[in-house]
């Protein structure tokens, strides 16, 4: 058998090898993929005698970082904290409940809502912009919070729903029907029972939100002026204002994108369902 | 008996209740904006004259004058340009990726974490991103082409080229998406066959046409509609990058939606255009929906 051995010990070197391999081009990618991205960062820590060069021993500044800090940066900043998170509670607030129903009551309407949910997510965001402008003018909800906070229901409302209701679905039924035996209300009984089952789901699906309202430009830019605008919006605002200052520019940019790179990390293996929410089979 | 029955209509009341609020707010931040979007697009509404407003008198007075629009059919055709070259470079691109990454190897699980950033950076910063890369006295790829001697051009100034920059960014954008689709479905790609061809001999291609493809094509689908779908409503990296420009050959039918409504403040006009990109986006979605629904067959 000394030559049967030696075909096997040359396949497994082959697997080696091509694992290598693979290994190597991945780390070439990896690098060329990303390159641009961490050009923006390493940016904005450059001094501004050096902001275009490309040596990559420099010695780090935070000049950038601090003159953001002086302007209307970091108001916006807040804004985009606060209409991010109360859209992201508001929505689960109404949405929990709504996808909890949707799992167990089997209504014989549950697939035209389904549909009418996806054509929300898929509905092109100018349709949405038009009316809502119309009518904040007239609410005197324009360039305010109340208002960004509420168009931004226009997207999370239907990602709870369609993100929760796989996750209740997962839940069995006979851990409910226990609890109402022992005479809890449906709702406490969801409340004491399903909903601790479903956390992570839960946490996913609320970072999911976030993510999609910090990382929103457009509404932001149409129905907000000054006193709402979100960092997205004052980025654009500086550079009209002052012009391409690249630091300035990459620091904004850095800023702005770390919460959204930290919870997606964290949420990765999420992510494709909240983002294809409705297109893909659980 | 009887009380169960009882008991089980509370139940469904109960559930009534839950979803009451949810259905109540989606009416109104959804179904009567687009009413209201589909009447203004009926009316020639410019804020600049406010007895435009409520004026059916020639309700479709838009939708004829988009008809002989040259800017619109442009536009339409600029759409459909960017949405099928960077459907196709994400899905490629992505799937690539995706059966490189398919290892369980240190280096490529950290890959499979670090690749998925450039989708979930906002989209205003990946605006930032290239817009450096595109800037010619700024740009390291500028920088690197001068050293080589094959010096460029602007990218986004030119009309022949702006376009292709846009779908550049856009697909590095977006390739995430389709890679991370692609992965999950690779993991479903059972072992039994693969193995058996791998004992019949089967080359690398022979494996992934006709092993593994087969159980990933319908992803690939599903990928490429909802890639489809989003990439209609492109509008941060034109508004970053070109403006629409040079002259209107990256203006999508977005961003001349946009810039009728609240550039020219033609809102009857702006509205007309948006309900049509509803109706086609909504066409879509109805693809969709048949496509991923299971069959009755199926379900049953």
């Amino acid at each position: 058998m000394p030559k049967q051995g030696d075909r096997s010990a040359r396949a497994a070197r082959r697997a080696r090898n091509r694992l290598r391999l693979g290994d190597g081009a991945t780390l070439v990618l990896l690098v060329l993929l990303l390159f641009p991205f961490v050009w923006l960062v390493q940016m904005s820590f450059r001094p501004r005698t050096d902001i275009l060069g490309y040596e990559l021993a420099f010695t780090p500044t935070l000049a950038h970082y601090r003159a953001l800090w002086t302007g209307a940066f970091p108001g916006s900043f807040v804004n985009s904290m606060v209409s991010s998170t109360a859209s992201t509670v508001l929505a689960l607030l109404i949405g929990v409940p709504a996808a909890y129903s949707l799992s167990r009551a089997g209504f014989r309407s549950s697939r035209r809502i389904a549909l009418w949910i996806l054509a929300t997510r898929m509905a092109p965001p100018i349709a949405f912009t038009i009316p809502f402008f119309l009518a904040y003018r007239f609410l005197g909800l324009s360039d305010t919070l109340i208002g960004l906070i509420l168009v931004y229901l226009t997207f999370n409302l239907a990602l709870v729903i369609w993100m929760m209701k796989p996750y209740f679905d997962s839940v069995p039924r006979e851990l409910e029907e226990a609890a109402w035996i022992d005479g809890c209300g449906i709702w406490s009984a969801f409340r004491r029972v399903t909903l601790p089952l479903s956390a992570p789901g839960l946490a996913a699906t609320a970072v999911i939100c976030f993510i999609l309202s910090w990382n929103d430009f457009f509404f932001a830019l149409i129905l907000t002026r000054t006193q709402a605008s979100t960092a997205p919006v004052a980025i654009v605002n500086f550079i009209q204002y002052t012009g391409w200052e690249w630091g300035r520019i990459a620091a904004a940019g850095t800023l702005v994108m770390l919460p959204v790179v930290a919870f997606s990390i964290l949420v990765r293996n999420y992510l494709v369902r909240g983002l294809a929410a409705g297109g893909v089979k659980e | 008996m009887s009380v169960g029955f009882r008991r089980t209509l509370r139940r469904r009341d109960a559930f009534r209740l839950g979803l009451a609020p949810a259905l109540i707010v989606l009416a109104a931040i959804t179904i009567a904006p687009a009413a209201f979007l589909v009447l203004t697009s009926l009316t020639p509404l410019n804020l600049t004259m406010p007895d435009t407003a409520w004026d059916f008198s020639a309700p479709l007075g838009n939708y004829l004058d988009l008809l002989d629009d040259p800017r619109f059919t442009r536009s339409v055709w600029v759409q459909v340009k960017l949405s099928v070259a960077t459907v196709l470079v994400q899905l490629l691109l992505g799937l690539g990726i995706a059966l490189l990454l398919n290892a369980d190897t240190p280096i490529r699980r950290f890959a499979r974490t670090g690749l998925l950033i450039p989708m979930v950076l906002p989209p205003i910063v990946v605006g930032i991103v290239w817009r450096i890369m595109y800037a010619v006295d700024i740009s390291p790829f500028h920088r690197l082409m001068d050293w080589i001697g094959l010096p460029v051009g602007s990218l986004i100034t030119s009309p022949d080229a702006a376009l292709t920059a846009i779908v550049i960014a856009e697909s590095w954008e977006w390739f995430p998406f389709t890679m991370l689709m692609v992965l999950a479905a690779l993991q479903m790609v059972p072992a039994a066959p693969v193995e058996a061809a791998r004992i019949d001999g089967a080359n690398e291609w022979q494996m992934f046409r006709y092993v593994v493809f087969p159980y990933i094509q319908q992803t690939l689908l599903v990928a490429g509609i909802f890639r489809l779908i989003d990439s209609i409503k492109a509008f941060p990296l034109i508004f970053v990058l070109t403006d629409g420009g040079p002259g209107d050959v990256t203006e999508v039918t977005n961003y001349y939606a946009w810039r009728q409504t609240f550039q020219f403040s033609l809102w009857g006009y702006g509205s007309a255009i948006a309900t049509l990109m509803v109706i086609g986006i909504f066409v879509l979605s109805w693809a969709i929906n048949k496509l991923t629904s299971p069959t009755d067959a199926e379900a049953g």
